[in-house]
């Protein structure tokens, strides 16, 4: 990545007219082709950016930036009246944002301690594959009683229909026509939670920090 | 409005049921005194849903009969009807959008406004003095019918109904995922009324004695209703030293001057509060009950982002603090008749100060067992018990 601090004016022509008078600002030049121009407030947001593929061409005192918008063309002059810093930073391989919270690590939380969700289980797998997409977990009880985990962040209506679904096809194997379901979420819709137990499916709240041992549980009257 | 129709109308009001589910009539015309459709309006749009799906139950249900101006207002959970005197020069029902009709009624420009109701129009039309509105309405079929309140009846002293309402409702739990604790369990037993309401984190207990003889009963009522109730009755019963209680499989009833308030009772079991509620104590002291309500509110400023107020009980004296990360600290000091080792205990700020609030006398009676064990206030007159959980204190 390129990074020049420059005092420069920009000028943007296109869908619309824009300039920016002459200031102090900074400008990231992306080896995708990104052009970002930023000042020292406002913000994250760029004043002036072009996304890519652009062209860019540069000459002394000005930094042309043209992309094709349809038949048109989006340009982005960025007319340097002095350059008070020009460096190219190598930067590492891509890597994708790491959100911790997400499904999957509630899925190995709760893989590693099966019994969180309120009574003795044990893990039979993960990703249990049902003819219209995998389960979370699938477990056996402590009558040996098949049990399907379905995992979500916020449990919905939707999420009762899928685990319902998955139930559906599970259960037309006569080994498992018993088979309950659970459905675990940190937060629950209460209208889930009532079609849920039209459904016989219990509906287990988990909390991620305290799967994880990362906090103590809080102290309650009673369950 | 055809003789069928009166007559299922009047069959309805003789089982105490309001209008509802009947005909659009030909016709309803109705003049009332603006102030009094105000404050009428004002008791049963509560009851209206803010919830958009069902779009009759945003709308407040007017009923005109022999006289009487009947409203009502239900979201299926809670249902508030009142009637007020009317000149009905055309019977019949139709149902009007709440919100819109109280806001336009508070700014009605004259002393009686005149409700006309063309259903071959589907627009009701609202007149007072020179200002005139046309609402679009839903058709009165649709309304839901509401709950009977023609149960048997039991007379109950409001002032201690709701004193006992008010000091317990605060504990219930707003989490609809666990209904039960959104209610309140109400009981009569031998002369006494006794209200518990917990979340899980703080149980309220009430007793009440009771002057007259109540039914033996019990039952969950979600805490929002018997804080409608409270709000309900100081206009609607005014004049009225009691409140009609009937209790019936599904659901309650509540009549108070001439509203009437109908509740869904909740299924499940309540908690069993008296396995709860700790019987030894390892301290045990009276502290002035206003001196620190205050330390308390004060303190609490800085417990923010779920930050505990710290309590340290030492020789003499108590410390309230609170700390919040990046915000600041708050400390204050006040006396108490403690003696024995220091003693820390974590307490949520708002809990705290709920329980504090809820206790009526000069002194708050504490029970303290140890830092993770529920911690107990209780009211000077013993009538009144406050558990609360701690909170776990780093370091």
């Amino acid at each position: 990545m390129r990074l020049i601090v420059a005092r420069c004016e920009v000028v943007y022509t296109g869908r619309l007219t824009a300039r920016l008078p002459e200031s102090t600002r900074l400008i990231l030049l992306k080896s995708d082709g990104s052009v970002l121009v930023h000042a020292d407030s406002g913000g994250y947001k760029p004043l002036n950016w072009m996304t890519p593929p652009t062209v860019i061409e540069e000459e002394p005192g000005l930094i042309v930036v043209r992309k094709r918008a349809g038949k048109t063309e989006d340009r982005l002059e960025i007319r340097t009246a002095e350059i008070l810093s020009d460096v190219e930073q190598p930067m590492d391989e891509l890597s994708g944002l790491a959100k911790d919270g997400v499904e999957r690590d509630l899925q190995e939380a709760l893989a590693e301690r099966p019994d969180r969700l309120g009574e003795e289980l044990r893990l039979v797998r993960r990703e249990w594959q049902t003819e219209i997409g995998p389960v979370d977990l699938m477990c056996r009880d402590c009558d040996d009683g098949w049990v399907a985990v379905e995992i979500k962040r916020l449990g919905t209506i939707e999420a009762v229909e899928q685990l319902t679904r998955y139930l559906g096809f599970i259960r037309l194997d006569p080994a498992k026509e018993l088979c309950r379901g659970i459905l675990a979420a940190q937060r629950f819709k209460p209208q889930a939670v009532t079609l849920a137990e039209s459904r016989r499916i219990h509906c287990v709240e988990v909390d991620l920090e305290l799967l994880r041992g990362e906090r103590e549980p809080e102290l309650t009257l009673f369950g | 409005m055809d003789r069928e129709t009166t007559a299922e109308i009047e069959r309805e009001l003789d089982e105490g049921g309001i209008a509802a589910g009947v005909e659009d009539s030909p016709g309803m015309k109705i003049t009332v005194a603006r102030d009094e459709l105000v404050a009428k309006l004002g008791v049963v749009s509560r009851a209206v849903s803010s919830r958009g799906t069902v779009q009759v139950l945003s709308g407040i249900l007017l009923s005109a009969e022999s006289g009487v101006l009947s409203l009502a207002a239900t979201d299926m959970e809670l249902s508030l009807r009142t009637t007020l005197a009317a000149q009905v020069e055309g019977d019949g029902a139709v149902v009007v959008p709440g919100r819109l009709l109280v806001d336009l009624a508070r700014l009605l420009p004259a002393s009686e406004v005149t409700i006309e109701y063309r259903p071959d129009e589907g627009i009701a039309h609202v007149v007072c003095g020179t200002a005139g509105y046309r609402l679009n309405t839903y058709s009165a079929e649709d309304f839901p019918r509401l709950p009977p309140v023609d149960a048997q009846l039991h007379a109950i002293g409001r002032v201690a109904l709701l004193e006992t309402i008010s000091r317990v409702a605060r504990s219930a739990s707003r989490d609809e995922s666990r209904p039960v604790l959104t209610g309140i369990l109400v009981r009569f037993e031998a002369g006494k009324l006794v209200m518990v309401a917990t979340d899980s984190y703080r149980l309220s207990v009430k007793e009440t004695e009771l002057d007259a003889t109540a039914p033996e009963l019990e039952a969950i009522i979600p805490a929002r209703a018997l804080q409608e109730l409270s709000r309900l009755s100081p206009t609607a019963g005014a004049g009225s030293d009691t409140v009609e209680l009937g209790v019936h499989e599904n659901h309650v009833v509540f009549g108070t001057g001439d509203a009437w308030l109908t509740t869904r009772r909740i299924d499940g079991q309540f908690p069993n509060y008296r396995q709860l509620l700790p019987e030894t104590f390892e301290v045990e002291l009276a502290i002035a009950r206003v001196e620190l309500a205050d330390v308390v509110r004060r303190v609490s400023v800085m417990a923010q982002r779920n930050s505990p107020l710290r309590l340290r009980f030492a020789e003499g004296e108590l410390t309230v603090s609170a700390q919040t990360q990046d915000v600041g600290e708050a400390k204050e000091s006040l006396p108490v008749s403690y003696t024995g080792e220091e003693f820390v205990i974590g307490f949520n700020a708002d809990f705290l100060r709920d329980g504090v609030d809820s206790i009526v006398g000069d002194d708050v009676q504490v029970k303290l067992i140890n830092p993770l064990r529920p911690a107990i206030l209780v009211d000077p007159t013993g009538d009144f018990t406050y558990l609360i959980m701690p909170i776990r204190l780093a370091g």
